[in-house]
């Protein structure tokens, strides 16, 4: 074209070509990749097993732990670990809810249970339609459950005794007596808070004389927490709490996740923050930050992955050899305020 | 290849681009539709699992209603539209996952599966108790199996809202996968336009640019530059082919001018030389013009001989001299004019009488006139070189009397002049040379300067026709006679 007007060589041609050509390859690729994400959200793998685990509370931080935990151990075994009450639109209770797991036909159970005789009516039942049941942090200890995983308690409470003691040996108390409150399950007719009990006081008890004159005499009782529903807990803590400051308790031990954290919060509302002193259960963020902020004295981190793979392992020998032990003990640790920087750094880590 | 494209013709050319041009554009669309289509398709099947539980959730529910009816009512009916429902539900669950997966949805429909297998065992024993009047037993089977509808009913909701969560969610990434899909075919449709727009720029360019040259050079051919370069021939295709034919067209008129141009110069030389001769005739004339002085000068010298004679007494001279200055007289005054056949014969006799002094009257003359035909009008100087002839080749070399016999007469229109000798007469040969206007052989000399074949010439002009004098002879040795016809009408008082 000599005059030039509409020169266009047959390169640039090509090169607009090209680029359409690569513009329609990224389309149908987009388009490939989109179809494919669609399929595939969630993993299609076949389990071979199937469990159950039934908590009253499964939305803590606690029991996901364990959850999580479990589901990863038990994902290593080809079976899958469902959190009952997850992805169910009504609440049910943890007796309904092993009756819809053994009417599920799975494989096996994981339960948080008590020593109720519908518990042990249930894991009986469980048992005779071919379910194995274990029992995790609080035991049935009647029924045919095949194990129990959970923590020691009468080692536990030698633990929550000795830092009573230290906590009445730190702190001046200018009463005449120390008086700790231990928060119990008012409906558990449970053995495991007797021997936590016990094992306070026998720690208390048997301190040796050079400290028993420095403090003055501590009286330990137990507190019953009601924890029907979702706001009782912390109906029943504010109760302990708004007393006077004479009827005040001193120390609160607390057993459980949620105890820990209502009596945290409760303290802090009711501006009694160094009037009562905490020693709390578990080492969820809240907890942690507390012992930080000088409010929870200190707190017991239970092995919440121990805990959900020794569940797993449980079942899973089994159903491998037919037998497995009674009983799984996890392990726990103290968190205080000397400690806790450590813990939460760990946790930042983790999470990243 | 490429030669190949350029031997097409311009409607193939342009079919083919705009079928190109199109095809591009439809397989992208279909490309686009294709993805759309599929997506809303796949958006479709998401509902249809809900649609699925909302039937188990009905069927389920006339299970228990049924049951419930049976148990009131024990009739047969019921109870048959109990095992029919039971199975219909029954076959319904057979369609729910049976393993268990990663999936949420699948471990739901495992349970849902296992459960309703429970619940239609509880629902059946029910239904056993009570066709067995065990009242007891029917009753706690009943509340199991209550306590069992409302587990899986819980279950069935539950998983509808799960499957509506992940279906929502699924949705919602959908029709932004649906946007995304639609910017970019948007974008890629507009730019396949401006690419169709350029490839159709480039490719009519490629059409278009042998036209422009043709059109550039059709100007320059319409200024009347005809002087150009034959154009480059592209392709052979419509505009090819015109190119061609202007090529041709252009190298036509060149050699057209050219033709032209050597024919105006040859022409040009033909005139040069008409005019050349022009003037040479001009210059002969001019030459005539000066040769016709003397006779006028031997005319008045001879008048002037005549007085001298007359003055002297010589009678007979004085005679003989005027005779001669009337001959040259005519010779002069008549020699291109038209005039009577009178003047004509008073010509002879002059002659006549100027041959007899010079052969002593050797020559006998004899005149048979119609009088009434002496005013009919002929060319000058025709029978005095006719007499002539005859006394030169008939009767000058003959032994004895010489006659020369002249007659005018009439017949019918026309005035005939017979010149009659007995001389030596003339072969057919010598007659067809006279008739045709060949000069004979020594003819000249001793004449007055005026041939025969002048003499012919002139009266076929002057009558307009061939037929205007026969020659007769009948051999040699036996005379001759010149026949002169003339048309009667032409007559003194017309002005020819």
């Amino acid at each position: 074209m000599k005059n030039g007007r509409l020169r266009l060589s047959s390169l640039s041609i090509w090169v607009i070509t090209g680029i359409l050509a690569v513009l329609t390859v990224l389309l149908i690729f987009y388009y490939i990749s989109f179809s494919t994400r669609l399929g595939a959200q969630e993993e299609n793998t076949e389990y071979e097993r199937y469990y159950a685990m039934i908590t009253d509370d499964s939305d803590s931080s606690f029991w996901q732990s364990v959850y999580k935990s479990a589901l990863a151990s038990a994902k290593e075994q080809n079976a899958y670990v469902e959190m009952m009450s997850e992805n169910l639109s009504k609440d049910y209770d943890i007796y309904e809810l092993t009756e819809i797991a053994i009417a599920s036909g799975v494989d096996g159970i994981i339960i948080e249970a008590d020593e109720s005789e519908e518990m042990t009516r249930l894991i009986n039942k469980a048992n005779d339609a071919g379910i194995s049941v274990v029992t995790v942090y609080s035991d049935n200890s009647n029924s045919d459950r095949l194990s129990f995983v959970g923590i020691n308690n009468y080692n536990l409470g030698k633990l929550y005794g000795g830092l009573i003691l230290s906590l009445s040996a730190e702190k001046s108390f200018s009463k005449g007596k120390i008086r700790v409150v231990v928060l119990t399950d008012a409906y558990a007719v449970d053995t495991g808070q007797n021997v936590l009990f016990g094992a306070i006081q026998e720690a208390i008890e048997t301190e040796p004389g050079s400290g028993k004159a420095q403090h003055p005499p501590i009286e330990v009782s137990m507190y019953s927490v009601d924890s029907t529903n979702e706001f009782s807990v912390e109906e029943s803590v504010r109760n302990l709490l708004v007393k006077g400051r004479e009827e005040l308790p001193d120390i609160v031990v607390c057993l459980n996740e949620i105890d820990t954290t209502s009596t945290y919060q409760e303290v802090v509302d009711y501006n009694e923050v160094g009037l009562v002193n905490i020693l709390g259960y578990y080492d969820s963020e809240t907890i942690l930050k507390g012992i930080d902020r000088n409010v929870i004295y200190a707190t017991v981190s239970v092995d919440t992955d121990q805990m959900g793979q020794f569940s797993i392992d449980a079942l899973s020998e089994y159903f491998e050899y037919g037998y497995t032990s009674q009983y799984f003990t996890t392990d726990i640790s103290l968190i205080n305020k000397r400690n806790v920087t450590e813990y939460m750094e760990d946790r930042e880590e983790d999470e990243e | 290849m490429k030669n190949k494209i350029k031997n097409l013709s311009v409607q193939v050319k342009m079919t083919v681009m705009s079928l190109v041009v199109n095809l591009f554009v439809f397989s992208i669309n279909i490309v686009l539709l294709a993805g759309i289509n599929n997506m809303s398709a796949k958006i479709d099947t998401v509902y249809q699992a809900n649609i699925q539980l909302n039937e188990l959730s009905a069927s389920l529910k006339s299970v228990q209603d049924s049951m419930t009816e049976y148990l009131n009512a024990k009739t047969s009916d019921s109870l048959e539209n109990y095992y029919k429902i039971a199975q219909e539900y029954s076959e319904l669950t057979a369609g729910l996952s049976e393993t268990v997966t990663g999936k949420t949805l699948d471990r739901m429909e495992f349970s849902i599966r296992n459960m309703s297998e429970v619940y239609l065992d509880e629902v059946g024993q029910t239904i056993e108790a009570k066709r067995g009047r065990n009242v007891e037993k029917y009753r706690t089977r009943y509340e199991e199996a209550t306590k069992l509808y409302g587990y899986i009913n819980t279950y069935i909701y539950s998983l509808n809202n799960e499957q509506f969560k992940e279906n929502s969610e699924n949705y919602r990434e959908m029709v932004s996968a649906l946007r995304t899909f639609e910017t970019i075919g948007n974008i890629i449709l507009i730019a396949v336009i401006v690419v169709n727009v350029l490839l159709i720029l480039r490719l009519t360019a490629g059409i278009i640019r042998p036209l422009r040259s043709l059109t550039g050079m059709a100007d320059e051919v319409a200024k009347g530059n005809f002087d150009i370069e034959p154009l480059t021939v592209w392709s052979r295709d419509e505009i090819g082919v015109v190119t061609t034919a202007f090529n041709q067209m252009v190298v036509s008129i060149q050699n057209y001018i050219r033709q032209v141009r050597e024919n105006a110069e040859t022409e040009q030389k033909l005139k040069e030389k008409e005019l050349m001769m022009e003037t040479h005739l001009k210059d002969a004339q001019l030459k005539y013009l000066q040769a016709q002085i003397n006779p006028h000068f031997l005319f008045n010298t001879l008048n002037a001989g005549a007085q001298l004679a007359m003055m002297e007494g010589a009678d007979r001279t004085y005679e003989y001299v005027q005779v001669m200055a009337e001959f040259f007289r005519y010779n002069v005054k008549k020699g291109s004019e038209t005039v009577t056949i009178g003047e004509e014969l008073e010509l002879v006799d002059y002659y006549i009488y100027i041959l007899n002094v010079r052969f002593s009257g050797e020559i006998h003359y004899e005149k048979s006139i119609d009088s009434s035909l002496l005013d009919v009008k002929m060319p000058s100087m025709i029978l005095q070189p006719i007499v002539e002839n005859c006394v030169n080749h008939g009767i000058r070399d003959m032994m004895g009397k010489g006659v020369i016999k002249m007659r005018v007469y009439g017949i019918d229109d026309y005035a005939c002049i017979s010149i009659e000798d007995n001389g030596a007469g003339m072969d057919e040969e010598t007659i067809d040379a006279l008739l045709n206007g060949r000069s004979l052989k020594g003819e000249k000399k001793d004449s007055n300067g005026i041939g025969m074949d002048n003499v012919m010439a002139r009266l076929k002009l002057f009558v307009g026709s061939d037929d205007v004098l026969s020659i007769e002879s009948e051999g040699p040795g036996k005379g001759s006679r010149f026949v002169i016809y003339l048309n009667n009408d032409v007559r003194e008082t017309y002005d020819v």
